[in-house]
């Protein structure tokens, strides 16, 4: 079933040039400059329920605009935005009572009140029955401990409790799909273990469709069952994360500790990447060889002391597809 | 010689900043327009069939209301905002430890901003208000020198009156609105609207006591040649004596602030 | 609809409650607040006091007509600032991104918008509004029929949205041009020049302008006029007190028809 539908989709933002010196401030007050920025450049993708995705791209990509009109914030300048079958900016109060959002950047609880007031509101807001939002709240205080904080101003809050706080305060309404901008930016290990958990149960308890941005690829890596790649507005890769990582970067690293580092090592399968004192990387390709293979022909040369059998980081692979 | 550049491009800056405004620029002309206009037609309304009150007639009355309005329209003195917005944000610690006085940079930039209220605000309105209302001229050659003069230690009380109110932020942060009754005080009794002189006698001598009176009256009343020349002279120097009071008041709390900020850690 | 209201009225009614609570942790920013407005409003009317008794009753209106306009004109204020004073800031607002968070709710976002912080600010302004009001309508003997007491309820009702549906269509500019506070304090001028003393002293051009253009008038002159007795310069059919309100329930349409599509013109914060 396809839940969100985005067909062709374009943002342009108008921005104003600014010149410099005293001169060139008098010559804006009379006449400033304007030029069209595209945000969002003809995109299309659909999700099917229940998919948790990662959608990723350097800063002043396109993302939190997309997000952004997803969830009705913005009006796309042409193109369409589907959700479960009804456009945000025709339906806006149909479409958003159904999604839940949070921005990390940007909280959206009360700030001067103790937590529960917050959900109190939203209670209202979203007209959700005591028993469903008694039974939600008490789901989120089992993964995300929401209890120990509940009655505490939100200016006291850490970083990660206030995180804590804004997901309960987007799914007490049991939405079915959740927009998450940078949910883990700036927390510590510890509240983003939770936060993923968090993700994590919903989608497999609910069903719920998880929209994902963020900068952290462990987020990824740990989630997303599939990525979407977007760079200056346009969408360069789609697909699982795997695929995406046996086509631009099919390797594996083999690093070796030798008694005493060789001049040379010359196998067909491997390429030497690094040295540093007696350590040695060597990249091989996965599909084409085994780690066991290589290290028994190494060894058979050479007298290792240690080694280790490394993933491609996918950190490389995203820096590489952004750059191309 | 070093640290007056270092304030003088500060100046610029702000000035830069404030013309990236076009919207504002106009729309400050038109509200600065309208109350001058709306306030000529009350003078003129109460003066119908009336000579003179307190030595001053309507003609003088419209000059003194189009003056007031320009200086208001000059007189910036964001300082207070600064220092709670600092205070508020926390950044008040690395301005203290800058190599320059940081209240000094504060008077730059509001010095920039006259500067470019004068271009794009006052001047604007000396020429509509001129062609529209009435053309207000100083009373006398003397009288314009003495005003300009008066102007400057008028800015100063008001100046110093806003940092000092600033500075109490940094004992009470939720006091902010401290200077809205500051402004409430400036707007009725300064004479920025209504000259004390038209008030009973009694409230009038209290009134005279306080700073208020030497920010828009004194110099207006100058300006209008309500006050002779030996006046305006004895007001210049009341004038002269409240900065200094002020100035010792503000000298003592940014010391204090300054220790409780070391000391204290903010 | 019955179900409609009933929802708006119980997110209303706990956001009032949570606005006072958020006010209230800061108890020494509303005392200057209550010295502040009062001060400024009954310093405001004693030296319109003093000048007509310096000179003469403005265009014939006595100190006491003045004090029952200004009345009304400075209720009509404070009740406008309790429930609009969040149009004033729609251009920080749209600067920061803050409607965000309304956009992403099933409510509507200008009821949102103006619920999310009840000013109490506007009680300060009450205060005085109230005791000049009732100075006035004593010294002039205002009678306090049944009638009257409606009528007076109507303009305030009229007067409060013709200055809250004004200060919105301003700062709805914002929308388009990401700046509208200095049409916001434009607007404050020309409610302070129009709306408390009679806009009679003006040539019949301005009174022109502000009965049809800008209909401010209707705020606190034309229905000071009917309960007085005072020559308005117009002949209007009907009772203007009658027309206060209709002025403000028009002017109040268009206002939120213009900030719904200045919504559509949104663009949100950072990106």
């Amino acid at each position: 079933m396809v839940m969100i539908d985005v067909q062709n989709l374009r943002k342009d933002f108008i921005v104003s040039k600014k010149k410099k010196g005293l001169r060139g401030a008098f010559v804006d007050l009379i006449k400033p400059e304007k030029e069209i920025f595209h945000a969002v450049d003809d995109i299309s993708f659909q999700l099917e329920k229940g998919e948790i995705v990662g959608y990723l791209g350097p800063n002043g990509a396109g993302k939190s605009t997309t997000v952004k009109i997803m969830c009705g914030i913005l009006q796309p300048t042409s193109g369409s935005v589907m959700i479960n079958g009804l456009s945000p900016a025709a339906n806006r109060k149909e479409v958003v009572s159904k999604l839940g959002v949070v921005f990390g950047q940007r909280t959206q609880l009360f700030w001067d009140l103790r937590l529960g007031e917050s959900f109190e509101l939203l209670k209202r807001i979203y007209r959700i029955d005591d028993n469903l939002y008694q039974t939600n709240l008490k789901l989120m205080d089992d993964v995300l401990q929401i209890n120990e904080i509940i009655d505490k101003p939100v200016r006291q809050l850490s970083l990660g409790q206030r995180m804590r706080g804004d997901l309960v305060a987007s799914m007490l309404h049991s939405p079915e799909i959740l927009f998450l901008d940078e949910p883990t930016i700036g927390l510590d290990v510890e509240a983003k273990y939770s936060i993923r958990k968090f993700i994590k149960e919903i989608n497999q308890n609910f069903g719920t469709t998880v929209i994902l941005t963020t900068h952290d690829l462990d987020d990824v890596e740990q989630l997303c069952s599939r990525i979407i790649i977007i760079n200056h507005g346009k969408i360069i890769e789609d697909g699982p994360l795997e695929m995406l990582i046996d086509r631009i970067a099919p390797y594996r690293y083999l690093i070796v500790d030798f008694y005493k580092l060789p001049e040379e090592i010359n196998h067909p399968e491997i390429e030497v990447m690094k040295k540093e004192n007696t350590r040695v990387w060597l990249r091989f390709e996965k599909n084409k060889t085994s780690a066991a293979k290589l290290i028994s022909d190494l060894s058979l040369r050479y007298q290792i002391r240690d080694l280790s059998v490394e993933e491609t980081k996918i950190e490389d692979v995203v820096r590489q597809v952004y750059k191309s | 010689m070093t640290v007056i550049l270092a304030y003088l491009y500060i100046a610029k800056t702000k000035i830069l900043s404030s013309l990236v405004y076009r919207f504002d620029v106009f729309s400050t002309l038109i509200t600065n327009f309208i109350m001058v206009f709306a306030l000529s037609f009350f003078w003129k309304v109460a003066y119908q069939g009336v000579g003179s009150v307190d030595g001053v007639d309507e003609k003088q009355m419209i000059t003194y209301t189009i003056i007031s309005t320009l200086l208001s329209a000059a007189f910036v003195f964001d300082v207070e905002n600064t220092i709670n917005q600092r205070i508020r944000e926390g950044d008040i610690a690395l301005d203290f430890i800058k190599p320059v006085n940081v209240f000094g940079i504060y008077l730059a930039q509001d010095i920039g901003s006259i500067a470019s209220s004068v271009m794009l605000k006052a001047v604007p309105l000396f020429i509509v208000s001129a062609l529209f209302i009435a053309l207000p001229l100083p009373a006398s050659a003397m009288g314009l020198l003495l005003f300009l003069f008066s102007c400057i230690l008028s800015y100063m009380i008001l100046w110093l009156l806003s940092a000092i109110v600033g500075l109490t932020s940094f004992w009470i942060v939720e006091l902010g609105p401290l200077g809205h009754v500051k402004n409430a005080l400036v707007g009725t009794i300064s004479g920025s609207f209504i000259p004390v002189w038209f008030f009973p006698e009694g409230i009038r001598k209290v009134l005279e006591l306080l700073p208020f009176v030497y920010i828009y009256q004194l110099p207006l009343g100058i300006y209008i040649g309500k006050s002779n020349f030996l006046d305006s002279i004895k007001g210049i120097t009341i004038q002269f004596v409240w900065v200094c009071l002020l100035f010792a008041i503000f000298y003592v709390l940014q010391k204090k602030a300054r220790n409780r900020v070391f000391v204290q850690g903010g | 609809m019955l179900k409609h209201v009933k929802h708006y009225i119980s997110v209303g009614a706990y956001s009032l409650r949570m606005s006072f609570a958020r006010q209230l942790e800061y108890p020494s920013f509303l005392i200057c607040w209550v010295i502040g407005n009062p001060l400024n409003y009954m310093m405001g009317v004693w030296m319109i006091g003093v000048i007509t008794q310096r000179f003469q009753a403005l265009n014939g209106w006595t100190y006491p007509q003045i004090a029952f306009l200004y009345g009304i004109s400075l209720l009509s204020h404070s009740l406008s600032v309790l429930l609009f004073i969040q149009t004033w800031g729609i251009e920080r607002m749209v600067i920061r991104g803050s409607f965000d968070r309304f956009l992403v709710r099933p409510v509507g976002v200008f009821f949102q918008f103006c619920i999310d912080y009840i000013n109490l600010i506007g009680f300060t302004d009450m205060i005085p509004g109230v005791i000049i009001f009732v100075y006035g309508s004593s010294v002039v003997n205002f009678e306090w029929t049944f009638f009257n007491t409606i009528k007076i309820l109507l303009v305030l009702v009229g007067a409060t949205l013709i200055r809250g549906a004004t200060y919105t269509i301003l700062g709805s500019v914002a929308f388009w041009t990401k700046s509208s506070r200095s049409l916001i304090s434009m607007v404050h001028a020309l409610f302070e020049r129009t709306t408390y003393y009679p806009l009679s002293i003006y040539p019949t051009v301005i009174q022109v302008i502000f009965t049809f253009l800008l209909p401010f008038g209707f705020i606190s002159f034309y229905p000071a006029c009917e309960f007085l007795g005072q020559d308005s310069g117009f002949d209007f059919p009907l009772e203007f007190a009658l027309w206060t309100p209709v002025v403000g329930v028009i002017l109040e349409i268009i206002a939120v028809s213009i900030f719904n599509r200045g919504l559509k013109k949104y663009e949100s914060a950072g990106s």
